[in-house]
């Protein structure tokens, strides 16, 4: 492990911490960046999936003579043509969660097939794939196959699921309850609430979203008979991850027989983390043809396979004193884990969200229980902010509903909760430890930056329009930077989940850094180069930075979690801190002056007290890739490698103010402003995370007002496009007022906070607080999301939810 | 296409995005939903910005097209939308982006020697055309910034480019 003191970032060029232009983004604007879809290998065929068309049914018979007949088809395949392909494993079983799929390798459990042969669980459950020379040949011909199923019995609702006499998804899954799963103190939460002065309880529905990354999934697979090597290109997040879960865990090849490409990748938001059927298949059936094989997603199919966020519905009960100091938070949830256990799916149900219930609030007694399901929807997965967000959401509902129920300003209360600055490290008796936080500085500049003392007037102004005016609070604290090895371990999670950085000093003074991480558009080459410039005081502009190539670049789990940043970046600095370690050492010798007075500054080494005596950067660079009159215990050239694996986890925070305005005729909800302050410690770069910041806002506020991925009772998604599940557009939202406070984590050398996704945490309970607020002179206390114009129509009309 | 002249036969039933991608190599333009709703595959038919993926070829026979190969050459130099959105960090993952320029070009286009468009139109401009990573903010300070620049440059343009708004006097703080 490496030790590390969140030491104030480098200031050797200056560069980092600069609103730098993306370098990206030219070639993006340009249209010149390749996507899996625009991947062409010579003699490509083409593969489509077919997907159950019912939620359950055993299937009796598959027929696809017909199928093999048409123009251009290559190959018809089905379950009986891997048999000898493991399933794809669950990697996060949560501690204390019993496994009952038969084992893989490592002890994982086998959560799904490749396809599916005897039992189909969801709609899109895939069943058969067809390999043509076209496209278009290969999605007719699906058509053709012919599947006869015996319906069984539906159920889509995690409560329902484990209800006496519900269907039954798993034979291996009584009761299709996945996990029982607890964190916090029971006994002492329980006590707590019994003896409260107050005590308020919610039940709420976090309802099952969409991520919809613009870029459906797509993947291409090329075997390579020569050599035994298989090559994937795939829209992920994790090429290392990949790479490992599928050669050793689902193929059953050697670790070097693959390698997996991850091109420009459209947007993920974490669901291109996980293993999906179609990165086997494409790899498998080009092994099978001779062939490169290549599958892109339709929209609608991303919406019926790839994973789906959030679901879950909870009871909340918090405890108080009537002056406003909160005592006890308790959760019970059930939580819809779809139909299989996804890749980490289970972890995200559980201890993402359970863990984090208490947000940034100092409280004495907390508890929380999940029970997790299997239904037949399509398997759950992460999801922007995923489990801080669930979390953030019933913590933020409860505080509300207490400061209403004793009569307080609902940011006097939050206020007097915060975790007092002092308290740091704190442990928030739920398993995370929070590294540092000023939450008071953070909440004070959130409630002045938004007007808070001014709602009062602008409410009544409001009025006298025809619009009720409310105002919603929310703070959060997300968990980020996973992770460290040994505490991710712990919690249940397979792998090693540290961060590396190569970093290679050309004998022209060039410098390529390769790190394990890969974008899914937050500009890592512009920051990483920017971190390394910094640190060698050197031109960001001569730095290249390599990734998404596992054959190129060492070793990282990728980005999830908002962990880059915080991760991959401090590898790099600290790699750069060995290449000018070295360069101090072979200076002593170039300059002919002892260690102790070579002095690195500026990009180049000198002798104190005798500027005169130097040698830039470009000169080192040249001397060490000549190797010349170096010492023994100097070795030549200048290639340094660092795995970081930080001590603990990173905790961001921030206050998010919503101000909405609903129109009393017709119950819609508009955002007429939003104010955020978040701290994600000290920033990279501070113009690519004010997009970060601003695009999380947008998608949290979609949950709130309009994404819900809807299943009807035979499990059919309704929602299973971009005409029946609504994103936000343009015109749903205004310009954003925001700001920051910079508290550093002491786990990381860069004093780096998780920074992308979490400003999704807080959107959905800010906005939902500030509709209840403006309609509680109705007495309405709760409304599910999304608040569609007619669910707050109605409820203006005093209908009952 | 591209102020070049194309001569192929088109299938009946297929659609502009398919020729432009996998018929002419043109992978700038993408495909992002079955359903004429994202806007990743805009591009000008005689100067009109529309959906390729809700175009028969065949209808597109003897107009012009523009797509995303024909705003610059190869690693050229950037178009003043392009520039500004490059300046306003308007693109993230860029799967939008190529239907976003092409939409977009339309808007600063047409109002170049008359009034900017107000936020709100810029906003409702924008509707066709979904990003799930920016949430447009930068996509609509960039339209801003390209405006205000072309109407500096437009000779009828008397008046001094507009201050871009920004979206928060805050936004480059964070
Ligand atoms: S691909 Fe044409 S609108 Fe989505
Ligand atoms: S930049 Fe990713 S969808 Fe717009």
């Amino acid at each position: 492990m490496t030790a590390v003191t969140g030491e104030a970032p480098a200031t050797g060029s200056g560069v980092l911490g600069q609103p730098l232009d993306s370098r990206e983004d030219p070639q993006l604007l340009r249209g010149e960046a390749t996507y899996v879809a625009d991947i062409d290998l010579p003699g490509t065929a083409h593969m489509a999936i077919l997907g159950s068309p019912v939620a359950h049914a055993k299937i009796l018979s598959i027929e696809t003579k017909a199928a093999e007949q048409l123009p251009g088809v290559l190959k018809v395949a089905t379950a009986a043509d891997f048999t000898d392909v493991m399933p794809l494993p669950c990697i996060w079983i949560p501690g204390g969660v019993e496994s009952h799929f038969p084992p893989h390798p490592y002890g994982l459990p086998g959560a799904r097939p490749v396809l599916t042969g005897d039992t189909v669980r969801h709609v899109g459950d895939p069943i058969a794939v067809v390999v043509a020379e076209t496209p278009r040949q290969a999605t007719a011909a699906l058509a053709a196959i012919a599947v006869e199923y015996e319906p069984l019995p539906v159920v889509t609702r995690a409560d329902e699921a484990l209800a006496d006499g519900a269907p039954q998804l798993h034979e291996a899954v009584p009761g299709n309850l996945n996990a029982y799963w607890t964190c916090g103190d029971k006994d002492r939460t329980d006590a707590a609430i019994a003896e409260a002065e107050v005590t308020v309880e919610l039940d709420l529905v976090n309802q099952r979203t969409i991520n919809s990354p613009i870029e459906p999934r797509g993947a291409v697979g090329d075997y390579d008979a020569a050599t035994g090597e298989y090559t994937l290109y795939a829209s992920t997040q994790g090429p290392h991850n990949h790479r490992f879960l599928l050669s050793a865990l689902v193929l059953g090849i050697p670790f070097n027989k693959l390698r997996v490409i991850a091109p420009t990748v459209g947007g993920s938001f974490g669901t291109k983390g996980y293993l999906y059927p179609d990165m086997a298949l494409v790899l498998l059936l080009s092994k099978a043809l001779g062939r490169p094989v290549k599958w892109v997603d339709t929209r609608t199919g991303l919406m019926n396979s790839t994973v789906q966020g959030r679901d879950h519905r909870q009871h909340v009960t918090l405890a108080g004193t009537r002056d406003g100091r909160i005592t006890a938070v308790r959760c019970t949830s059930y939580a819809n884990l779809g139909a299989y256990p996804s890749t980490i799916g289970p972890g995200v149900a559980t201890a993402l969200m359970g863990r984090s219930i208490s947000g940034m609030y100092d409280i004495d007694a907390a508890f929380c229980e999940v029970y997790a399901a299997f239904t037949n929807t399509v398997s759950l997965g992460a999801q922007r902010g995923s489990g801080r967000a669930e979390a953030a959401f019933l913590m933020e509902r409860l505080v509300d509903r207490y400061a209403g129920e004793i009569g307080m300003d609902p940011a006097a209360v939050r206020r007097k909760n915060l975790v007092p600055k002092e308290k740091f490290p704190y442990d928030n008796g739920l398993g995370w430890t929070y590294d540092s936080g000023n939450y008071q500085l953070n909440f004070d500049k959130a409630i002045e930056l938004s007007g808070y003392a001014d709602m009062p007037a602008r409410k009544a102004e409001a009025r006298t329009r025809g619009k009720r005016l409310g105002v919603g609070l929310a703070t959060y604290v997300a968990i980020c930077g996973v992770g460290p090895s040994t505490r991710m371990s712990q919690e249940g999670m397979l792998g090693g989940t540290w961060e590396s950085a190569n970093i290679r000093v050309h004998p022209t003074g060039e410098v390529t850094v390769i790190v394990g991480s890969a974008s899914t558009g937050q500009s890592h080459g512009t920051v990483f180069a920017q971190v390394a410039a910094d640190e060698l005081g050197i031109d960001p502009d001569t730095v290249q930075v390599l990734e998404g190539d596992t054959q190129k670049a060492p070793y990282g789990q990728g980005t999830y979690g908002s962990r880059s940043y915080s991760m991959a970046a401090p590898a790099v600095a600290l790699t750069a801190r060995k290449i000018k370690s070295k360069l101090i050492r072979a200076g002593a010798v170039f300059l002919g002056v002892p260690e102790d007075k070579v002095v690195y500054e500026g990009g180049r080494v000198f002798e104190e007290g005798n500027e005169q005596n130097t040698k830039t950067f470009a000169e080192l660079a040249m001397s060490m890739w000549y190797g010349w009159g170096l010492p023994a215990e100097i070795e030549p050239a200048l290639d340094e490698t660092t795995h970081f694996d930080p001590p603990d986890f990173n905790y961001p925070f921030g206050t998010h103010v919503a101000v909405v305005e609903i129109d009393e005729l017709t119950g819609e909800t508009e955002v007429v402003s939003y104010t955020a302050v978040d701290d994600a410690g000290h920033i990279g770069n501070p113009k690519i995370v004010l997009g970060q910041i601003e695009g999380s806002i947008t998608h949290g506020l979609g949950q709130a007002l309009m994404e819900a991925a809807v299943y009807d009772e035979q499990g059919l998604l309704i929602s299973s496009d971009l005409t029946t599940y609504a994103l936000p557009r343009a015109a749903d939202v205004p310009f954003f007022t925001l700001d920051k406070t910079v508290t550093p984590s002491p786990h990381n050398p860069l004093g780096a906070k998780g920074a992308g996704e979490i400003a999704t945490v807080p959107p959905a309970a800010a906005v939902v607080n500030a509709v209840v607020d403006a309609l509680s002179d109705l007495g309405v206390q709760h409304i599910d999301m999304p608040l569609t114009p007619e669910k707050v129509w109605r409820r203006l009309r005093g209908e009952a939810q | 296409m591209n102020g070049r002249p194309e001569q192929f036969s088109a299938r009946p039933n297929e659609l502009l995005v398919e020729r432009l991608r996998d018929g002419l190599g043109l992978t700038g333009t993408k495909v992002g939903c079955d359903t004429g709703q994202c806007g990743t595959c805009v591009v000008r038919l005689d100067g009109r910005s529309v959906k390729s993926c809700l175009v028969l070829t065949a209808s597109a026979a003897g107009s012009e097209v523009a797509t995303i190969e024909g705003e610059t050459t190869r690693g050229g130099e950037l178009s003043g939308l392009q520039e500004a959105l490059r300046q306003e960090h308007g693109t993230q993952c860029g799967f939008c982006t190529p239907g976003m320029v092409m939409a977009l070009g339309e808007l600063v286009d047409s109002t170049a020697g008359g009034e900017a468009p107000t936020e709100p139109e810029i906003r409702e401009w924008l509707t066709g055309n979904l990003c799930r990573c920016t949430g447009y903010h930068s996509v609509v300070r960039g339209v801003q910034r390209a405006c205000a620049a072309a109407r500096a440059e437009a000779p009828s343009g008397a008046s001094e480019p507009a201050a871009v708004a920004a979206s928060t006097a805050a936004g480059q703080e964070v």
